[in-house]
């Protein structure tokens, strides 16, 4: 608490004009935090049993949700979404009530260490001004473009410092990678974008307005780039108010949690995906009428339903379903994207919605609004760009790597080879607020605060049709000695001089937050506004961010989209066992949320699952293998095996296994390690023609190893496929 | 607080007709199964996680879960609509009559099936009697290590081994926003507050309200042809109304 201002000085201030509103305005840069103190003994300003509310941003992945946390005597007790936040107007997904799990998690790493050797647990603790002195003669002692920073896709703010940074210093500009990024297929989706549209942009699909939803593979009510927001579209298309309740046909070779909600659930043969969407859109094209588009001229339904395993009258029936309504959508995504033909795929989905003339229009396609900060739509980088990070790694070219909010160890394939390439970096300097993989493998692991102890911003890629930038505050004070990594680059780069000093000529975070929000504030069509910049910061604070009033989701130009040549090729796959690999991203673990113990006990949305990872298979293949539910098989495939129990699971296809991504942790904390395995180790190097992985092109064995694991499931096992009837046991 | 002679479990009438005061309404058809709902239960009233030995036995502490059944086989499977479930606060409960320690009894006030922590003596009779088998048992004091216990809830009791616990449907939000209405000389306005699992769900397919209010949200949703109570055979006039998918 500052001597000169007062915390309650500030709240007087800040609550001008604002004296009705329920959401506090929280830390102003000049008393930053409130301190957490025994129940027993109230500070002035609380009373005793009142909470005191903040509005942040979730950091739990890169959507951008807008939170209320709600906290007693400096404590985070409930995450609640933020209603005003057009985004997710108040609804949060069960990670982002599970961040409280992160905040006080009992894993993470407290202050600044010094690793005595790489991959080992003996480490020296140190203090901050040490620390920002490493981090300045990294900076100093390696030429610019030696250096370089691996960033996750959260948060927007830093990305921005350390952006700034490379371009006045010369440094390699940052690249950002997720996990979710890749599985979502993020690359292949701006490029199909660019190809019909002529706009490399992230495509929005209002699934709220449309009367009938093909999804190929888009599981967008689970992970898929921002899940609240369209789960909130899906209970518009079921809700019959205004219109009749709509209908949702899924095609995939495993039922995911978002198939599980459709009306037809389609289990096409991996790899024919583009194929059946054109084969719909000419037979769709014939029921209506006119010429036909070139893009289905050369497709053949009867070659098409052979190929994909779905019979032609089914196919027929659903291109009768599309061409019938004046509301349908096609949206993309998921495995089906993560394949050879992925970039095919997505633009023979993308093509099929000209055929419902949606672009632009309630209920279609519209390409997401930039954030408000934004000039130019930025993606994470692609699998293949990682490759080639890693290559320049390997090579020796980058001398000093920088890593923030990912952990390429664990999220990363682990044939591209990334824990072989940082052996020729000369160091690592990690900023983890958690001690994960990649941390354990740094010299240095300097902890940033978690997502609720921190300033920032966080612009929203996709999901509102109001350009919106989330806001991000402290709700409450740093649990331990971290810091924020862009104070630590501040003052580092002040320490190293040059260029870098004048890169980033800031007192603290708070001041570059500033410069950069305040270029809003003269805006006429803002949620917010305000005659000085402290009055518009504590605004900006105190409902969450800033977003503009109308809808700027773009209407996509798309005159000609069907007047072009759209592969129908099967997609190749890798390897040469006999099933289908598909890898899914565990709905409610996510890429990070394994060490969050509440997370862990949440049941895995299909299968009920709690606290391990499995392989699903079709009861009828396993009883053919002789596999039972818990045996535990050894998966192989070119790039590597694991053993993982089975769940015999009756919605996949019987050439089809699929596993969950989220388990497999060696380290992370208690609550992650030693349990589970990554099938991220299966992946091998196989890329579509966006660059994005295809994680979903693989063929792999499986073979028994005699050894059983009781998986804890929610459900009971009794009478599922006749276990303890008498029969079996 | 019900006394002993509030208690007069016979003379309800099963099957009479029956207005609760607090209900929901729950539409299967557009629930995610995304589990929001149970972290947010969790995270709002102190729930223990027990760890993957003991949710193997069945013995997690999920206040609301989530079920999902599967219909025919492959390739016409079908998930059936995920069912959100937790305590119905039936209105003449069959766990209430069954408690040889008056630990779980119905409050008059706010017709909710209470369950009284200091009372239980953990026979789980109640458990046993409930025929939504929404009832969990503190099997052991389950670790919460340092520095998690800052996030519990100091509006809810933290439980120890040996006692029986279930939804309240939040009635610590219920008495909040009842003692800030008290003091701004007003009635409770429905949508003032909500339930933790509401509040979270990204679907918006549970409303929480006062059935005994007509006007209330959730009495327009009830009255809708398709909703079903579940079990309501048995007598026990839940005040949960759910909507089967479309």
């Amino acid at each position: 608490m500052s001597e000169k201002f007062s915390r309650r000085d500030f709240l007087k201030l800040a609550g001008v004009g604002a004296a009705t509103s329920a959401i506090l305005t929280g830390c102003g840069p000049a008393s930053r935090y409130v301190k957490r103190e025994p129940y027993m003994q109230m500070p002035e300003y609380n009373y005793n049993g009142q909470s005191t509310y903040y509005a942040t941003t979730c950091r739990e992945c890169a959507a951008g949700c807008g939170l209320i946390v709600r906290t007693v005597q400096g404590r985070a007790i409930k995450t609640e979404g933020n209603a005003g936040n057009p985004l997710n107007l108040g609804k949060t997904c069960a990670r982002g009530q599970a961040t409280l799990h992160g905040l006080y998690n009992p894993d993470r790493v407290q202050e600044p260490l010094k690793r005595s050797a790489r991959g080992g647990d003996s480490t020296q603790a140190m203090d901050w001004d040490a620390a920002i002195q490493v981090v300045a003669d990294a900076l100093k002692n390696n030429k610019p473009e030696e250096i370089a920073f691996l960033m996750g896709m959260a948060p927007d703010h830093l990305f921005d410092l350390v952006s700034d940074l490379a371009k006045a210093t010369g440094m390699n500009a940052p690249l950002r990678f997720g996990a979710l990024g890749m599985f979502e297929a993020r690359a292949t989706l701006s490029k199909a974008a660019e190809n019909l549209f002529g706009e490399a942009s992230l495509p929005f699909f209002d699934v709220g307005g449309a009367q009938v939803v093909f999804s190929f593979g888009a599981n967008f009510l689970e992970t898929w780039l921002s899940p609240v927001s369209y789960t909130r579209g899906f209970a518009g298309l079921r809700e019959a108010k205004t219109k009749m309740r709509g209908k949702f046909v899924q095609f995939e070779s495993r039922m995911s949690q978002t198939g599980g909600k459709a009306d037809e659930w389609i289990p096409l043969r991996p790899g024919t995906e583009a194929l059946v969407a054109l084969a719909i859109g000419k037979l769709a094209s014939e029921i209506r009428g006119g010429a036909m588009p070139r893009a289905f001229e050369n497709v053949d339904p009867i070659d098409a339903a052979s190929k994909s395993g779905i019979k032609l009258e089914t196919l027929e029936h659903l291109a009768g379903m599309f061409a019938g309504s004046n509301g349908a959508l096609a949206i993309p995504g998921g495995p089906a994207l993560g394949q050879s033909n992925g970039l095919a795929v997505a633009e023979a989905v993308l093509a099929l919605n000209a055929i419902s003339d949606n672009f632009g229009k309630p209920g279609g396609v519209y390409l997401s609004a930039l954030a408000p900060n934004q000039s130019e739509y930025q993606r994470p980088a692609s699998a293949q760009e990682m490759q080639e990070f890693v290559q320049k790694m390997a090579d020796g070219k980058i001398k000093v790597l920088f890593v923030h909010g990912v952990n390429p160890l664990f999220e990363l394939p682990t044939a591209l080879g990334f824990g072989g390439a940082s052996k020729s970096v000369s160091q690592i300097i990690s900023f983890a607020t958690f001690p994960d993989e990649t941390a354990r493998e740094a010299d240095y692991v300097f902890p940033d605060h978690h997502g609720l102890e921190s300033w920032g911003y966080q612009r929203v890629a996709t999901g509102s049709a109001q350009p919106v930038l989330s806001g991000a505050q402290p709700v409450v004070s740093p649990y331990y000695n971290t810091r924020a990594t862009a104070d630590v680059l501040i003052a580092a780069a002040q320490l190293a001089g040059g260029s870098f000093a004048s890169a980033l000529p800031f007192k603290d975070e708070v001041e570059f937050l500033h410069g950069k929000v305040s270029a809003l504030m003269g805006e006429v069509d803002g949620s917010i506004s305000a005659p000085d910049l402290p009055t518009f910061m504590a605004y900006f604070q105190q409902h969450g961010g800033y977003w503009r009033n109308s809808d700027e989701r773009v209407a996509p130009k798309a005159g000609d989209a069907l007047n072009r040549e759209i592969s129908a090729e099967v997609a190749e796959f890798a390897g040469e066992g006999e099933f289908f690999f598909v890898p899914f991203v565990s709905p409610t673990l996510a890429e990070a949320g394994a060490n969050k113990p509440w997370l862990q006990e949440l049941p895995d949305p299909t299968t009920t699952v709690m606290w391990n990872t499995w392989v699903e298979m079709n009861p009828e293949t396993a009883h053919e293998l002789g596999i039972e539910n818990d045996d535990v098989v050894r998966i192989v495939s070119e790039a590597g095996e694991l053993e993982v129990p089975v769940y015999l699971y009756p919605a996949i296809r019987p050439d089809t296994i699929a596993i969950p991504f989220g388990q497999g942790h060696t380290a992370y904390g208690r609550y992650a390690e030693n349990r589970g395995v990554n099938p991220a180790d299966l992946l091998g190097q196989h890329f579509n023609e966006a660059g994005d992985l295809a994680f979903a092109g693989m063929k792999v064995k499986v073979e028994k190893t005699g050894a059983k694991k009781p998986l804890s499931r929610l459900e009971s096992m009794m009478g599922v496929y006749g276990i303890g009837l008498g029969e079996e046991h | 607080m019900a006394t002993l002679s509030d208690l007069k479990i016979s003379e309800v009438k099963l099957g009479e007709e029956h207005t609760g005061k607090w209900g929901m309404v729950i539409d299967q058809d557009i629930c995610t199964g995304c589990q929001a709902c149970v972290a947010a239960c969790a995270m709002e009233n102190n729930l223990s996680f027990v760890g993957e030995e003991d949710s193997g036995y069945g013995r997690s502490m999920h206040w609301i879960r989530i079920e999902r059944f599967w219909e025919g086989e492959y390739p016409e499977v079908k998930m059936t609509p995920n069912q959100p479930m937790m305590c119905q606060q039936c209105g003449s409960a069959t766990c209430e009559p069954v408690c040889p320690a008056f630990a779980t009894v119905h409050s008059q006030a706010e017709q909710l099936n209470l369950q009284v922590y200091n009372r239980c003596v953990g026979t789980r009779y109640c458990a046993n009697n409930c025929p939504y088998q929404v009832r969990s048992f503190n099997w052991r004091d389950y670790e919460r290590p340092e520095p998690l216990p800052n996030q519990l809830n100091p509006d809810v009791t933290v439980r120890r081994r040996g006692v029986m616990e279930k939804c309240t449907f939040c009635i610590q939000r219920i008495h909040k926003a009842q003692d800030k209405a008290k003091s701004e000389g007003r009635e409770v306005v429905d949508g003032e507050f909500t339930t933790a699992c509401a509040q979270a769900c990204p679907a918006n397919a549970i409303t929480f309200g006062r059935v005994d209010d007509p006007e209330s949200m959730v009495s327009q949703l009830a009255k809708r042809s398709h909703g079903v109570k579940h079990l309501e055979e048995l007598g026990t006039l839940p005040n949960v109304t759910y909507f089967k998918g479309g």
